[in-house]
């Protein structure tokens, strides 16, 4: 509902631009994301140990990931020598990046969910758009001249059950992007619900307070 | 105790009749509608903005390398910094929607006419001020959408006839826009609203020298008015609350409804975004700008397109009292030009195509047909109204005042 609402008010009223995003919002696919620990916990993992291979998540520090809730001994793992305080600096140079992906830095993921129209679903969608073209070549539908590789393996899946598991690490990894995007998401919202409420409580008040004031207008004497 | 400091003061400063005369005892015609809430509701929403504004320039860094990435440290790391931020972002958008309902009650009811025409100019100025503000409050989150509005926006002012260029380099503080411009927009922003403060009570001497406008239209008799405290303290308190509700339920519940996906990628030079677009406060004037295919030409229909309001009170030459609310043609004016503007805000949120502008024309036609149409529309409705029997309503409205007057 409240989607909904967002979905024909912007569309209305704001109509925002594509800006840096390639897709359309056509091609995006709109299924829904897990919200759950465990699976911000499964996606933390495979950012830590695959994406961030190539990128960077300069705003996250190895401290958050324990704070999120994924084990100690796993972030010591991914860590290795460098301290809980660290940010999750890019494992490849600029140089490097720049030589094996035709002059392109990976981008920061930190604010990825954030910064593509679609957030989420934009990710989700790229990341299994990956698919062999009827000459072989790997194309994507979303990003077709993206020059990262098929990371998760989808155009190269070959039966069901592999693609479904594909889809389901994806949705992890949206899921753990946009909470790496606005981690006080969650605390914001249930914050808010407290506010909403009463804020409701106070408006109906007074607004029996004003019907009662108004109730005796007609003794009011005229203003001299 | 607190009488006798109140006697204190009363004997030094006029305390106690100041309140009485301008505050709670202020006469105020009984019949406004929820419609003149909004006033007071802009005057929140600034205090709010002053208020978060100056948190958030505790933890914000006004330079070009180190703005976005403050901002992110303010969402993070410091305490509430996501709620100040968000109140901050969010309440910017709502400044707009305050001061446009509250703009659009002024034409419906015809507020702006004799003798309010001051008090109308004095709200113009301070539209003008809050459209200075929002956009250079804008650049300071050093985004992409940041950047680049700052920089299609300055570069109008190229269509400034002989110092044109000099003029931009003079607004940006370098060639391009980038971290002098970032600094002199920090410093500006933090200015202009105590500029739109002292604007604000300039307003409200304004409005307490002629009093509040009312649905009828005409000036209400003395037994009519009633004390501002405790009627309107109340109901502007109601408002308050309905207010924020739903501007709270924005900034808890759907924040980026209002931070463009484009502004949370880093400001980058080398990088034009595909579309850029200004806030959704800015869309109906860009639509204008762009509806004229030469720039200087775009500059002055837009500019115009802002000042064109304070003619408002000449152009309207009925003698018939009020707004919209007795006035038939007036009313299909005002309807008109409310759709238009949806008009002309949508085209300016599309990427151009030869439908936006063919529309986009059109609608910008319509949006100036409308004013210079008033002059001759306004006078074509009084003869009309004249000449059918008056509904006795307004008949009896127009007896009161003129017998008033004849006293
Ligand atoms: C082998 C290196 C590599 C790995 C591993 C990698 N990426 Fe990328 N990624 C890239 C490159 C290179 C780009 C830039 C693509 C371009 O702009 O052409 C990119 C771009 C992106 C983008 C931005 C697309 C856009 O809209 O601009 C996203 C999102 C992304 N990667 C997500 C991921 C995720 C999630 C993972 C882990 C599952 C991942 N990447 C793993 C190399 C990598
Ligand atoms: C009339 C009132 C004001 C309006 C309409 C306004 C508007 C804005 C806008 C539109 C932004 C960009 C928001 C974003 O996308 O993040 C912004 C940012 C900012 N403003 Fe204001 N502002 C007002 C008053 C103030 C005041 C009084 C201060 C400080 C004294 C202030 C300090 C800041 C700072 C530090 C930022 C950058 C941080 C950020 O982007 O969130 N503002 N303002």
């Amino acid at each position: 509902m409240i989607r909904m609402l967002l979905a024909t008010f912007s569309a209305l009223l704001l109509a925002w631009a594509p800006g840096a995003a390639h897709a359309n919002e056509a091609v995006l696919d709109h299924s829904p994301l897990p919200e759950d620990k465990a699976a911000l916990v499964r996606g933390a993992e495979i950012v830590a140990t695959n994406c961030n291979g190539c990128h960077g998540l300069k705003y996250l520090r190895y401290r958050h990931l324990l704070n999120l809730g994924v084990s100690k001994d796993k972030v010591d793992e991914w860590r290795g020598s460098q301290s809980l305080d660290a940010v999750l600096a890019s494992q490849m140079s600029d140089e490097a990046a720049k030589e094996s992906f035709g002059g392109v830095v990976p981008p920061d993921l930190s604010l990825m969910a954030s910064a593509r129209e679609g957030g989420g679903h934009y990710l989700y969608s790229y990341l299994t758009a990956y698919h062999n073209t009827q000459d072989g070549v790997l194309g994507n539908t979303v990003f077709p001249e993206t020059r990262m590789p098929d990371v998760l393996g989808m155009a190269t899946a070959t039966d069901a059950q592999q693609k479904a598991g594909i889809q389901a690490q994806a949705k992890d990894v949206s899921a753990f992007l946009i909470w790496a995007a606005d981690p006080h998401a969650a605390e914001r919202k249930h914050l808010g619900s407290y506010v909403l409420a009463y804020l409701a409580f106070m408006t109906v008040l007074l607004y029996l307070w004003k019907r009662r004031i108004w109730a005796r207008i007609d003794q009011e004497p005229p203003i001299e | 105790m607190f009488k006798q400091t109140i006697d204190w003061i009363d004997q030094r400063f006029p305390l106690t009749s100041f309140v009485k005369h301008e505050l709670t005892g202020y006469p105020t015609p009984r019949n406004l509608s929820y419609w003149w809430n909004f006033g007071f509701l802009a005057g929140f929403v600034l205090v709010l903005q002053l208020a978060t504004g100056i948190f958030l320039a505790m933890h914000y860094k006004p330079d070009a390398a180190l703005a976005f990435d403050s901002v992110q440290h303010i969402m993070r790391d410091v305490n509430y910094g996501w709620l100040l931020r968000y109140l901050h972002s969010t309440g910017a958008s709502a400044f707009f929607v305050v001061v446009y309902i509250h703009m659009a009650r002024t034409l419906y009811y015809g507020s702006y006419r004799k003798p309010r025409e001051l008090l109308w100019w004095t709200g113009q100025i301070l539209l003008l001020l809050l459209m200075a503000i929002s956009f250079m409050g804008y650049l300071l989150p050093w985004g992409q959408m940041s950047y680049w509005g700052a920089a299609v926006i300055t570069n109008l002012f190229r269509a400034t006839p002989f110092i044109g260029d000099q003029l931009v380099v003079w607004l940006r503080g370098d060639y391009g826009v980038g971290d002098a411009t970032l600094t002199r927009f920090f410093a500006l922003h933090y200015l202009f609203p105590f500029i739109i403060s002292a604007a604000v009570v300039i307003h409200l001497v304004a409005l307490h020298s002629v009093k509040s406008s009312n649905p009828s239209g005409i000036n209400l008799a003395d037994k009519d008015n009633i004390p501002f405290h405790p009627y309107f303290t109340i109901k502007d308190m109601f408002g308050l609350g309905v207010y924020l509700m739903v501007f709270c339920w924005f900034v808890f519940f759907a924040p980026n409804a209002f931070i463009e996906a484009a502004n949370n990628i880093p400001a980058n030079p080398m990088q034009t975004p595909a579309h850029i677009v200004p806030e959704w406060y800015f869309l109906p004037f860009y639509a204008i700008l762009r509806a004229v295919p030469d720039l200087i030409g775009g500059v002055i229909a837009m500019a115009l397109s802002v000042l064109i309001f304070a003619a408002m009170p000449y152009m309207d030459r009925s003698r018939i009292p009020g707004g919209a609310h007795y006035r038939p043609f007036y009313r299909i004016l005002f309807y008109l030009f409310a759709v238009d503007i949806l008009v002309l805000g949508w085209v300016g949120s599309q990427p151009v195509t030869n439908t936006t502008v063919i529309v986009g024309q059109v609608a910008t036609f319509v949006y100036f047909a409308a004013f210079l149409a008033l002059p001759f529309i306004s006078k074509i409705e009084e003869r009309y109204l004249m000449s059918r029997k008056l509904p006795p309503a307004l008949k009896s409205l127009l007896d009161a005042q003129g017998e008033r007057s004849a006293k």
